[in-house]
């Protein structure tokens, strides 16, 4: 279970991104994070795995303070939390195998691993793990002369390498075209509902919400205005959480 | 009502103080006036014209007139009106009204050239009257010694009149004289002898080292080139861990990291302002002359380069990767390489190639002061006069040059596309990765013997380098010293200035010619373009410093000859420079000038010349950059400037003044470069 107490953000210079954010994830939901740009989605994904320190509160997973971890404790609980990115991050030119097995760094030695060595087993994981999405014709080419939606695949491969327990996607779907936006998300579906993996997932289009998450909470100005099941965001919910000005659209 | 009668009165106010203040402390209105910029720069200018006036006059009297009995510069009335400008300037300012910029530079360009033309000794008089110097040294050059012809019992250089009448004769099947290639050739390109044999030899073939063996005597050229060669692999593997310290982005990430970010960066800075040919004089303390002395040279200030341009590669990669493997676990080392490395290996790949290509032209001249390589020759050939010997180093030179820029520049826009491989690679493709890993280590093997790399030599330095390092830590820092170093140093920036002035003028025109699409469909003008193409080219790929021999015969030995030798090499990149902005202008303005029914004048003045302006502007800052640096070592062949007083300290072993030299350098030279980068934000 993670729990996400009272979390505060405020940026050097001066942006206040999280104003006391609580909630809860219980193991194998899958929490869509909605709320206009800016309203601090980003930056609440990226202090669950401490790429950005919050400034107070506490994240606390499975009775583990991660917001107390340091040095190597941080890596050993990140590695077991899978990210995925709006600009899919890959190193570019490098192969998609190479992109996929650097999602294996937290675990391995560090000399092997600068070398490039990883371990037999690493490798068959790599292949099984780009098998699943769907990619394993692609494993020697680099990773910048795929699509869009093959290279968020690779994005998705490189988290599975991890073994995640929960997987944190920050507008994994933003920068494809709404069609790939299921193939996307239906992969994401099927770690939550098969692997038993911990979705928190930020989207920006409510439909996805309704098609795909088993909870919601919505971010407005860094406070949670909303957290319930997806069905219950209805129209007046809406105008709270995207203003007044904002119409519902649909997507294909 | 009130409150806007308030305002008013405050901006009144303004209208007198701001000039008033400027009266006495120029630049300060325009501060007083929220145009902080423009305040420090006309302060700044102002300030240094002033001392520059002074200093002229106390120094070389330049510019004297005598009221009564009072001798004076009349400079100082351009400095007054400048001081007014400054007065009306900040006065229209604070009535909103433009002011006429022209006239400060009008009155800052008559002190500064009166100036630059008097400390840099121009005396055109000279280049007529000594023309027939000009003219029999031109002969030679033209002429180079590579052929020898048998006459009257001894060997002359055999020209190109006298190999056309060889060769007219041979075919004709005529009776003529012997005719064969010259022993400067060899000395040039290298030739069949003995060699001593090398530890390598020993290894490989069995002879004891030390030895005299037949063998094949390394040419000046090639020893040229395997030093530059050597240089640039040793930088570029020592400037890759330099650049990780000194990226910001990457030492932020490690405690205590920023301070060693903002050290490293100073270092290198330091390092880099100091010129390749400078190091070289330190260098050889240390190791003693010989080509190793200028493989460190140049090591050192390519890792200084090299480290500044790959670190800011570094800072400027996608932080999206860094994040991403950050968020899998991995550790500093690992998002290095996973994250960081792959991203900056073409761009690595292309500076190297970049400093390749300035490492071999460094390695044409570091033989002037290190010995070694055809700079070493060059300077000899001089000393005795062997103005066809000379004549044919430079030709091999440029040869050389024009090949390693074309090949550098070639590879690099390879790089840069950065094309996906076709992967998997095959059997054949290992067997090629091989040959050239093989070709590889023998040329690596050949440039180490060629240039004598002894590594021993770093550790068993010469007498007089501790001396050296202790007197520079303590400097000289006395008067008369202090005024000396300044007074060369006032020249060299001067003579880089008028070095630059010149080179523009001349290249102006000349660029219009080499500029593809400005040529026209004749065949007459694609000559024209090709021969001033070529021209740029070739003149671009010698030194500075290897034609100062030439203007030292023609003007005499000075800063005058300087500055010629300086103005051709920026004549010509300037030149190049030029002709690719204009080759680069947008079509549109051009097409609508000539519907209007314009003539190609017309369409110059009115399409392209508003085009160019700023990117000529930039190119002209970036020059005078480029001339400080050279003209600080264009005394080493009597070119004047600090260079001259530099050697002469090192000569005589007076290292304390030396090092004030060298600080005094390290200083101008970075100022200049803050400058020209501060200048070049704001207006391009
Ligand atoms: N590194 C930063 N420094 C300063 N302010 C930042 C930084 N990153 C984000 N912010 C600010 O913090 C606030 C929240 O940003 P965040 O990226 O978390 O929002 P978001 O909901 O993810 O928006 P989007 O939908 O555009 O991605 C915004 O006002 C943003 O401008
Ligand atoms: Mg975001």
């Amino acid at each position: 279970m993670l729990k996400v107490e009272n979390l505060f953000k405020t940026y050097p210079n001066g942006t206040q991104a999280l104003n006391g954010v609580s909630f809860q994830v219980d193991d194998g939901e899958f929490l869509a994070v909605i709320g206009l740009s800016g309203s601090g989605k980003s930056t609440l994904l990226r202090c669950i795995n401490r790429l950005i320190e919050p400034t107070s509160g506490k994240i606390i997973w499975n009775d583990v303070d991660i917001t107390a971890a340091s040095g190597k404790d941080i890596r050993m609980i990140r590695r077991q939390i899978g990210m995925v990115f709006q600009q899919f991050n890959l190193v570019k030119r490098s192969s998609v195998i190479t992109n996929v097995l650097s999602g294996r760094l937290g675990y391995v030695e560090t000399l092997p691993s600068l070398f490039h060595i990883f371990s037999r087993e690493d490798r068959e994981r790599a292949r099984k793990n780009l098998n699943m999405v769907d990619l394993e014709d692609k494993t020697y080419v680099r990773a910048d002369s795929l699509s869009g939606g093959q290279q968020q695949r690779v994005g998705i491969a490189r988290a599975l390498m991890q073994e995640p327990k929960i997987i944190l996607a920050d507008e994994p779907v933003a920068s494809l075209d709404p069609v790939l936006a299921h193939s996307i998300l239906k992969y994401l579906e099927q770690l939550n509902k098969e692997g038993g993996i911990t979705v928190l997932c930020s989207l920006h289009f409510l439909d996805l919400v309704h098609r795909y998450a088993t909870r919601a909470i919505a971010l407005k100005d860094g406070k949670v205005v909303f957290e319930g099941l997806p069905s219950e965001i209805d129209n007046k919910q809406f105008k709270e959480i995207y203003g007044k000005e904002a119409e519902r659209i649909e997507v294909v | 009502m009130k409150l806007n009668l308030n305002q008013n009165k405050t901006g009144k106010s303004l209208t007198i103080i701001a000039p008033l203040i400027t009266l006495l402390f120029p630049g300060s209105g325009q501060m007083l006036l929220k145009r902080t910029w423009r305040g420090i720069t006309l302060f700044i200018i102002t300030i240094v014209l002033t001392c520059l006036v002074f200093w002229g006059y106390n120094t070389y009297k330049i510019a004297e007139v005598n009221i009564g009995k009072l001798g004076t510069s009349w400079l100082w009335l351009p400095i007054f009106l400048l001081w007014l400008w400054n007065v009306l300037d900040a006065y229209l300012l604070s009535v909103h009204k433009k002011s006429p910029v022209v006239l400060a530079f009008l009155f800052a360009a008559v002190v500064l050239y009166t100036t630059a033309w008097m400390v840099t000794d121009v005396k055109l008089d000279r280049l007529v009257t000594r023309l027939n110097d000009a003219k029999s040294i031109a002969a030679r050059l033209i002429n180079p010694d590579f052929f020898q012809v048998h006459k009257d019992g001894e060997y002359r250089t055999c020209g190109w009149d006298c190999l056309w009448s060889y060769s007219k004769a041979k075919i004709q099947g005529e009776p003529t004289y012997v005719v064969r290639i010259s022993e400067n050739v060899g000395d040039i390109f290298g030739r069949k002898g003995t060699i001593t044999a090398t530890q390598w030899d020993s290894w490989f073939t069995g002879v004891r080292k030390g030895e005299r063996i037949e063998g094949f005597e390394t040419g000046k050229i090639v020893e040229t080139i395997a030093i530059g060669v050597m240089a640039t692999l040793f930088s570029t593997i020592l400037a890759i861990p330099v650049s990780f310290l000194a990226a910001r982005n990457i030492m932020s990430r490690i405690h205590g990291g920023t301070i060693v970010y903002y050290v490293v960066r100073t270092i290198l800075n330091i390092v880099r302002a100091v010129d390749t040919v400078i190091w070289g004089l330190l260098i050889i303390v240390w190791v003693g002359l010989g080509s190793f002395a200028g493989v460190i040279a140049l090591t050192i200030h390519s890792i200084a380069a090299l480290g500044k341009l790959f670190s800011e590669e570094i800072e400027h990669i996608d932080p999206g990767p860094v994040e991403a493997i950050v968020a899998t676990g991995g550790n500093f080392f690992q998002v290095i390489r996973y994250a960081v490395i792959p991203q900056v290996i073409p761009s690595f790949l292309s500076y190297t190639l970049l400093r390749w290509d300035i490492n071999m032209r460094s390695a044409t001249v570091i033989g002037f002061v290190a010995g070694g390589g055809i700079g070493f020759f060059v300077l000899e050939t001089i000393r005795q006069g062997g103005y066809e010997q000379y004549a044919a180093a430079l030709w091999a030179v440029a040869v050389v040059i024009i090949l390693v820029d074309t090949i550098s520049s070639k590879w690099r826009n390879r790089i840069l596309e950065d094309k996906p491989k076709a992967l998997p690679n095959g059997k054949w493709q290992t067997i090629r990765t091989w040959i050239y890993i093989i070709i590889g280590c023998a040329a690596f093997i050949y440039c180490w013997n060629v240039t004598k790399i002894n590594l021993q030599n770093l550790f068993a330095p010469g007498p007089t380098f501790g001396r050296l390092l202790r007197d520079f830590v303590s400097i000289d820092l006395t008067k008369p010293v202090l005024n000396i170093v300044a007074k060369q140093m006032i020249t060299t920036v001067l003579q880089a200035l008028m070095a630059t002035t010149l080179g523009a003028l001349l290249a102006i025109p000349f660029s219009f010619l080499a500029a593809k699409n400005l040529t026209g469909k004749s065949h007459f003008s694609a000559w024209i373009f090709y021969i001033t193409r070529s021209m740029f080219n070739i003149l671009r790929s010698i030194e500075a410093l290897l034609y100062v021999a030439i203007f030292v015969y023609w003007v005499g030995i000075g800063p005058f000859a300087g500055m010629m030798a300086l103005a051709i090499t920026s004549f010509a990149l300037i030149g190049k420079l030029f002709s690719e902005a204009i080759e680069n202008i947008d079509f549109g303005p051009i097409e609508a000038v000539n519907a209007t029914g314009a003539n190609k004048m017309q369409m110059i003045m009115y399409a392209i010349i508003p085009q160019v302006v700023l990117p000529f502007l930039s190119f002209l800052i970036y020059q005078w950059d480029i001339n400080i640096r050279m003209a600080t070592i264009i005394g080493f062949a009597g070119g004047g400037g600090i260079g001259l007083t530099l050697s002469t300290y090192f000569g005589s072993l007076q290292y304390h003044k030396a090092g004030t030299v060298v600080a005094m350098i390290v200083i101008v030279v970075a100022l200049m470069d803050f400058a020209s980068a501060k200048i070049r934000e704001k207006f391009v």
